[in-house]
């Protein structure tokens, strides 16, 4: 009796484990041989990069196309592994926690990876006349501790996007450039009811941190004052969010509960299905909405608090290379292929981004389309992406900063909080 | 990997389903008798097989084990005490610091009290609703074969599509539920139900209970079956009333199907990551995860980012649901029904 119910204890417990385990998603099958390293110091046959997808249509086909010309150049095999955003950290800890990583990673984020070691830094792996061909803001954001570890794969900048339709409906003129202007034309649009609102705000967990900072960038906040000092909650940044907040929660110009909304399927699909005023967006949007034809659009700059100058939001993604035994040629020749204008620009052509280099801004420049981004991108205000701490601030942010903009949110108690977090190093 | 372990009681069915005549068997409730062709094969006439044939069997099965269970249990159990950078990188020992810093979360206690009140509603639930269900499906009726396999197939489609389709009909703007509550004017504006927090939990545990439901009715199906007839013709020869048979035969005959129904779904329901994850997406920090879902963010999503953490986390589940089904075990005392 006692044994049969030991037996039923002890399956029920292995059932409990297994399906624990499965559900912890391990992942560690993903990681691909680990057969790169060439382990005798001589030169590797073969590299690994892994990448983002940025669209399913474009990245593994020109990933694909780049390997096959990387090996007639130089007779080493490149192995490419397409990720999606939403598994890239996951995979990419779990390749590094197995301790085999990818010769090349794609990623958001670089400096915590340079911090503990990982990377090569330029001078071993870019050739000096592709980083003199690289954008200075870009080259100074992949820059740790003196060093550049972060080569950057494409950029983009976040302008507001508005619906001409509804603009015309609610008789405004011309797309605002002060905050109280975009307040009543926000308004304004609200007013025209059918579920129609003013402004999309995504400030849920997917990208909080973009929205806020385009915000901020335009209020003169920024994530780190000039003495590299955290200013999270400065008066500007505060001024910000409650901003943010009054849109919401008083003047209810925003849809329902922003501080839930994901940017992707919640703001961009609000837009692009007419049901929004403005969104702030990048180039990849406009690809889409073009596609659709569902919308009449404008792109115009952010509105400032003051009226001043407009600021841009850039973001940029890193290509870093991993240090392992006698890949630093091959990895080199990734970097010298990647960089040609051929290479580079027919990709970030391709995903409709905007490009990280001198000779890229001269190519795109005859693109009206982009002129709005590119007059702009040299100029860009990045995230503090060269700093380490970044990478556990941006989580941070993207967590808790949606709980501001609710109807009990307190914007100075959240950013304070996130101030504190930053300093504390935690 | 999460849709299909969440599908592993699929694999305890196969025998019920196969032998209708042991209802919710574990392998070890066999009421059938002597002559029953599966007990015959399980009694050689030569004999004892020989470990190198007893080997050769069972070996796939063993490797499997080692390879899927204990493996990674030790790998949990080994990363839980070591330190991680945020990159993943190990950079030592971390004594018992990960278990402490779990114990310590600001957000813990919300965490568990948000497992307990999935496990029991979504469980609870289920089994209810199955009851009723699997006499319902016992009857003859027309097209009772249409209306079973109309059950089976929220269990075949896969749970993280099944989830995004709940977020699409949860949807505020474009969702098929607000435009249905506002046309039949119970609503006077949509309701959010992913977003507010009076809704979420119980807007989960509708799509907990809607993917639980065809296994335990199944369950209790082939339970139903199992019931020999006579018993029932006793009973009406007795003149018991239809709800009198209910409560004193179906019900305590069913007792094994519904035991085991019960234990393998709070374990199923307790681990189930891609409900509660995809439909608790757009929801900043831990108000709405269960253990499962926060031991995945302290990993990859949270700002801690902490491998060694989440393992530590991890290890606290296994124990958690185990400590669930031992008590669960001891107060409904299955001796009788599992000798």
């Amino acid at each position: 009796m006692t044994s049969a119910r030991m037996t039923v204890v002890a399956a029920l417990g292995a059932a409990a484990l297994t399906l624990t385990a499965c559900g912890g998603g391990s992942g560690a099958d993903s990681s691909g041989g680990g057969d790169s390293g060439g382990g005798d110091g001589g030169k590797v046959t073969s590299i690994k990069l892994v990448a983002a997808e940025y669209s399913k249509t474009n990245t593994a086909k020109f990933w694909d196309d780049f390997a096959k010309a990387y090996e007639t150049k130089t007779g080493i095999k490149l192995e490419v592994q397409v990720i999606s955003w939403t598994d890239i950290d996951q995979q990419s800890s779990t390749m590094i926690q197995n301790g085999s990583p990818p010769d090349i990673l794609n990623l958001n984020v670089y400096a915590s990876y340079a911090a503990d070691g990982l990377l090569y830094d330029a001078d071993a792996v870019l050739s000096p006349d592709v980083k003199t061909d690289l954008i200075d803001a870009f080259v100074d954001s992949g820059t740790f501790e003196g060093k550049m570890y972060g080569m950057p794969d494409l950029s983009s900048a976040r302008a507001l996007f508005y619906n001409k339709d509804l603009f015309a409906k609610a008789g405004i003129a011309r797309p605002p450039t002060t905050w109280a202007e975009f307040t009543d034309a926000a308004k304004k649009i609200t007013a025209l009811g059918n579920g129609v609102v003013g402004y999309a705000m995504p400030m849920g967990p997917e990208e909080a941190q973009a929205e806020f900072s385009i915000w901020l960038f335009n209020n003169g906040g920024d994530w780190k004052s000039g003495d590299d000092a955290w200013s999270i909650n400065s008066p500007e940044n505060v001024q910000t969010l409650e901003f943010l907040k009054k849109l919401a929660v008083e003047d209810k110009v925003t849809q329902n509960n922003p501080g839930r909304t994901n940017r992707t399927d919640g703001a961009f699909s609000l837009f692009g299905s007419g049901k929004a005023g403005m969104v702030v967006g990048f180039s990849p949007l406009s690809a889409t909405l073009d596609e659709d034809k569902s919308i009449d659009y404008g792109v115009a700059p952010m509105p400032t608090n003051d009226g001043g100058e407009p600021q841009t939001y850039g973001v940029t993604d890193y290509l870093m290379a991993f240090k392992k035994p006698g890949n630093a040629a091959a990895v080199k020749a990734f970097y010298d292929l990647y960089y040609q204008p051929e290479q580079v620009n027919t990709f970030i052509k391709a995903e409709g981004f905007l490009p990280v280099t001198e000779s890229g801004l001269a190519e795109f420049a005859s693109d009206e389309s982009l002129k709005v981004y590119l007059d702009t991108l040299p100029n860009v205000h990045l995230t503090p992406t060269d700093d380490p701490e970044w990478d556990t601030v941006k989580l941070a942010v993207q967590q808790n900063i949606g709980a501001a903009v609710g109807p009990d949110g307190d914007p100075q108690a959240v950013l304070d909080k996130l101030q504190e977090q930053a300093e504390s190093g935690s | 990997m999460s849709a299909t372990s969440a599908r592993s009681p699929a694999g305890s069915v196969g025998p019920v389903t196969a032998r209708p005549t042991a209802p919710g068997s574990l392998g070890v409730a066999d009421g059938s008798g002597p002559d029953d062709p599966w007990r015959r094969k399980r009694r050689p006439a030569h004999g004892h097989a020989s470990w190198r044939v007893a080997a050769l069997w069972l070996g796939p099965a063993l490797l499997l084990i080692v390879g899927v269970v204990i493996y990674p249990a030790i790998a949990l159990v080994r990363a839980s005490f070591n330190e991680y950078s945020i990159t993943g990188l190990r950079r030592g020992s971390a004594g018992w610091a990960n278990y402490a810093n779990v114990l310590q979360h600001d957000d813990l206690v919300t965490v568990l009290r948000n497992t307990i009140v999935w496990l029991v509603a979504v469980v609870t639930i289920t089994v209810l609703i199955s009851l009723a269900l699997a006499q319902f499906l016992a009857k003859e009726f027309y097209g009772r074969r249409l209306v079973r396999w109309a059950i089976i197939v929220p269990w075949a489609a896969s749970l993280v599509i099944t989830a995004r389709l709940f977020t699409l009909m949860y949807d505020y703007y474009h969702g098929i539920l607000n435009t249905l509550l506002l046309n039949l004017n119970i609503v006077n504006e949509p309701v959010d139900f992913l977003g507010d927090d009076r809704w979420t939990m119980a807007s989960m545990v509708a799509v907990g209970v809607f993917v639980s439901i065809p296994f335990t009715a199944y369950v209790f199906l082939a339970g139903l079956h199992a019931i020999p007839t006579d018993v029932y013709e006793a009973a009406r020869v007795d003149g018991a009333r239809p709800w009198q048979t209910y409560w004193r035969i179906t019900l305590p005959l069913l007792r094994p199907a519904i035991l085991v129904a019960t234990v393998l779904n709070m374990i199923y329901v307790f681990n189930s990551f891609p409900i509660i994850y995809t439909l608790n997406e757009r929801n900043p920090g831990f108000i709405h995860d269960t253990s499962i879902t926060f031991a995945y963010k302290l990993a990859f999503k949270s700002a801690e980012k902490d491998v060694g953490m989440s393992a530590a986390a991890g290890v606290f589940n296994v124990l958690f649901i185990l400590l669930i089904v031992v008590v669960y075990l001891r107060v409904v005392r299955p001796q009788e029904e599992l000798r």
